[in-house]
């Protein structure tokens, strides 16, 4: 690779004439050159390069450097104080039972998800009249913010008012009047959470999957179809391992997007005390927004930031989600 | 290829021109335009009471700036949710404004971020304070904060639930209030006797409110003290009224401003109430029947829960002051001060300002329990943190033994 970029900036240097310095030493020519290419090649990486040091990692050291601080209420900065912050993380009597609840949530979110985009995108590939309406549809959902969807079921499950609850005593389900405390309670509230959770992620999903069974070509299914596979071996055997690139593009990034979502369990749960329906992102949010300690959640951060990455690096050792089939 | 290289450089170079630049705000020497045309311009940061606050705000500014063209006035207005992560954020940015109004200041004093009040604003503005407000803003002896409105709390009874429910006059005692709230729900159909909002809008008005009236007290300017034998019986008086079923529904996850909502409905037979509520009322139902009256404690005696939120001036530059001074003597003169206080609904905290709406009907409940007023210990550095214990954990009481989430609120109030 490097080669070629010698010969044709070479090329390109005496076809245009362009004199040479110092041309005496190979050893300094050569140098030079490669300056010169890395010069070169900057106009085309610089940007990439800003953006990353701009936008990824100097905000991660930033962090990582809080999550050392002293920082007061004020925002002011104390010094430093080691480890304390991260000690005092793990010293939080319910960090475990949220650590856990955490990873439900990305495990239920991301198989339901996958499982009713896998049935939603088998329906939208078949051919049938309105199809592109219905496709439509699906992706509506992501056009609108999660803020929005989720404050709309937030709302229609409020007592005395919502619409929700107001069905439920309608038909019967629910028998106070005033209907049930869905978002007052930590586990119905976590639970309805993971429904708009699974909502929300389905319109994307549901597209990589479909792009994904598009990919596959008809013959494939006619010879299966000539072997005499019927309908589920066929799907099972012939359909899912060609989904196998989609669905692990898919996975992926929904883990990481479900594990940082805040948004949904912030308005579902947020009146709710105490810590038992929080994840490691509420908690965050609670240690900034309610405790002020920006110091303790910038810890908290490094140590989801880790967890992010111990997930993924184990769903691509165990997956191997590059491998081809 | 010489042509692209130049060009590419150009794009490269304006990137990070762009790139440092977006950065600028955030090492803190905020490149500010105080000296644009020799006008000082004061920031000011206030939170919104009501959607008239801007309004009357801007008219204020307006007023002054008419008065001293010399200075001009930037206003910014947040909600209640997010005003305290904004004033963390552009302290840390370095970008405090130069008067802010907010409840908790003891934290920005500890840090030496506040200029003490006697220096911004003139000895009759200062002396014109009502003595028990300025005394609640003091820090070791200097007050660091000026009261700029203040609540009292009492008890809205739904006249025409009650009566239903067959009970005579309104509850005075923790006795007769379980008793009558109790009756209430009875009546079924959704209804609840009384009104209990414990979720993290706003439960440490509502905890003050049973703890206090049971003797109770969250400390004093030195020490917080929440797990004190004093405020359990308060707390076991809440668990009576939920277990007794005399409240509404899940009271440790309820919001504040939803339930005044239900309350306003003409669901709820009585719930805790602020001088504000009165105009929601008129607003939302004129035809609601309902009267004010103290809150019941727990042997009758007269008390209410005091708030208080105030201005305070940040030392940013040094050389503001006058302006700030300028601009808060012009605030606090009766003219400008009482239509402002009078619009919101509060209570004044000028003498001045108490005579002028000394008549003023609508707030006479409140101004008659406001002798018996007690505050939060808002002076104490840790109030902040005491403050969001309350929220994020007393409502578990709804749950939990009382004595565990005192502790608990407690052990989170040390370790902050």
């Amino acid at each position: 690779m490097s080669t070629t970029t010698d010969t044709s900036s070479t090329q390109a240097g005496a076809a245009h004439g362009r004199p040479r310095s110092g041309g005496s030493d190979p050893g300094t020519g050569r140098r030079r050159r490669g300056g010169r290419d890395l010069l070169a090649s900057l106009p085309w990486i610089g940007p990439a390069l800003i953006l990353i040091f701009g936008v990824v990692l100097f905000p991660a050291v930033v962090m990582f450097y809080n999550s050392t601080r002293d920082i007061s209420i004020s925002g002011i900065d104390h010094g430093s104080v080691g480890i304390d912050n991260y000690v005092e993380v793990f010293s939080f009597p319910y960090f475990w039972p949220i650590f856990a609840r955490t990873i439900v949530w990305v495990v239920v979110v991301v198989a339901a998800t996958v499982l009713i985009s896998l049935g939603l995108a088998q329906i939208l590939d078949k051919a049938f009249p309105g199809r592109r309406i219905v496709r439509l549809a699906v992706i509506i959902p992501w056009a609108a913010s999660v803020v929005m969807t989720t404050l709309v079921v937030y709302y229609g499950l409020e007592p005395y008012f919502g619409i929700i609850n107001k069905f439920l005593v309608d038909v019967g389900l629910v028998d106070t009047p005033e209907g049930y405390g869905w978002t007052r309670n930590p586990a119905t509230a976590f639970a309805w959470s993971i429904v708009v959770a699974v909502f929300v992620s389905l319109p994307f999903t549901t597209y990589t999957i479909l792009a994904g069974l598009a990919t596959i070509p008809g013959d494939v299914r006619e010879a299966a179809k000539m072997d005499g596979a019927g309908p589920v071996r066929t799907y099972v055997s012939v359909i899912l391992p060609q989904l196998r690139g989609a669905l692990s593009v898919a996975v992926l990034i929904n883990i990481i997007n479900v594990f940082n979502s805040l948004p949904i369990l912030k308005v579902m749960t947020g009146s709710i005390p105490g810590y038992d329906a929080d994840t490691i992102m509420t908690l965050i949010f609670k240690y900034i927004q309610n405790q002020h300690k920006v110091d303790v959640a910038s810890a908290l951060s490094v140590v989801a930031f880790v967890i992010v990455i111990v997930i993924v690096a184990v769903y691509v050792k165990v997956v191997k989600p590059m491998q081809e089939v | 290829m010489k042509k692209s290289l130049r060009f590419g450089a150009a794009i490269a170079l304006a990137a990070t021109a762009s790139l440092t630049l977006a950065s600028c705000g955030f090492g803190g020497g905020s490149g500010s335009d105080d000296e644009s045309g020799g006008a000082t311009t004061l920031d000011l940061l206030v939170p919104s009471y009501s959607d008239n606050t801007q309004g009357l705000w801007e008219d204020v500014i307006t007023g002054f700036e008419k008065e001293n063209p010399d200075i001009k006035v930037n206003l910014e207005v947040q909600s209640w949710d997010n005003l305290e992560s904004v004033i963390t954020t552009k302290i840390q940015g370095g970008e405090a404004p130069d008067i802010y109004n907010g409840g908790p200041f003891a934290g920005f004093a500890a840090d030496g971020l506040l200029y003490p009040a006697e220096e911004v604003v003139s000895a009759d503005t200062f002396s014109d304070f009502q003595d028990s407000f300025i005394a609640n803003a003091e820090v070791d002896g200097t007050a660091y904060a000026l009261p700029l409105i203040a609540s009292a709390r009492a008890l809205f009874v739904n006249n025409a639930l009650l009566e239903q429910a067959g009970v005579a006059a309104p509850p005075t005692t923790w006795d007769e209030l379980l008793d009558a709230a109790t009756k209430i729900s009875a009546l079924g159909g959704g209804i609840a006797g009384y009104g209990m909002p414990l979720g993290s809008e706003e439960a440490q008005a509502e905890a003050a409110v049973w703890l206090w009236g049971g003797g109770g007290t969250f400390g004093d300017a030195t020490e917080i003290t929440v797990d004190d034998p004093a405020n359990l019986p308060g707390a076991d008086q809440i668990k009576k009224m939920i277990d007794a079923g005399a409240t509404q529904a899940d009271p440790g996850s309820t919001d504040r401003s939803p339930l005044m909502d239900i309350f306003i409905q003409g669901k709820i037979g009585m719930q805790v109430g602020l001088p504000p509520t009165v105009g929601q009322i008129e607003e939302n139902n004129p035809d609601l029947d309902y009267s004010i009256v103290p809150i019941p404690t727990e042997d009758g005696s007269p008390f209410t829960l005091g708030v208080m939120d105030q201005l305070m001036a940040f030392q940013n530059d040094g050389d503001k002051q006058d302006a700030i001074t300028k601009f808060l003597d012009y605030y606090y003169t009766a003219d400008v001060y009482v239509p402002w206080v009078q619009t919101e609904g509060f209570l004044p905290v000028t003498k001045s300002g108490a005579e002028a709406l000394g008549g003023e009907e609508a707030l006479a409940p409140f101004l008659e329990v406001l002798p018996d007023a007690q505050f939060y210990p808002s002076t104490n550095p840790k109030w902040s943190a005491t403050d969001a214990a309350f929220k994020a954990l007393f409502g578990q009481i709804q749950t939990k033994p009382s004595q565990e989430v005192l502790t608990e609120i407690q052990a989170q109030v040390d370790a902050g």
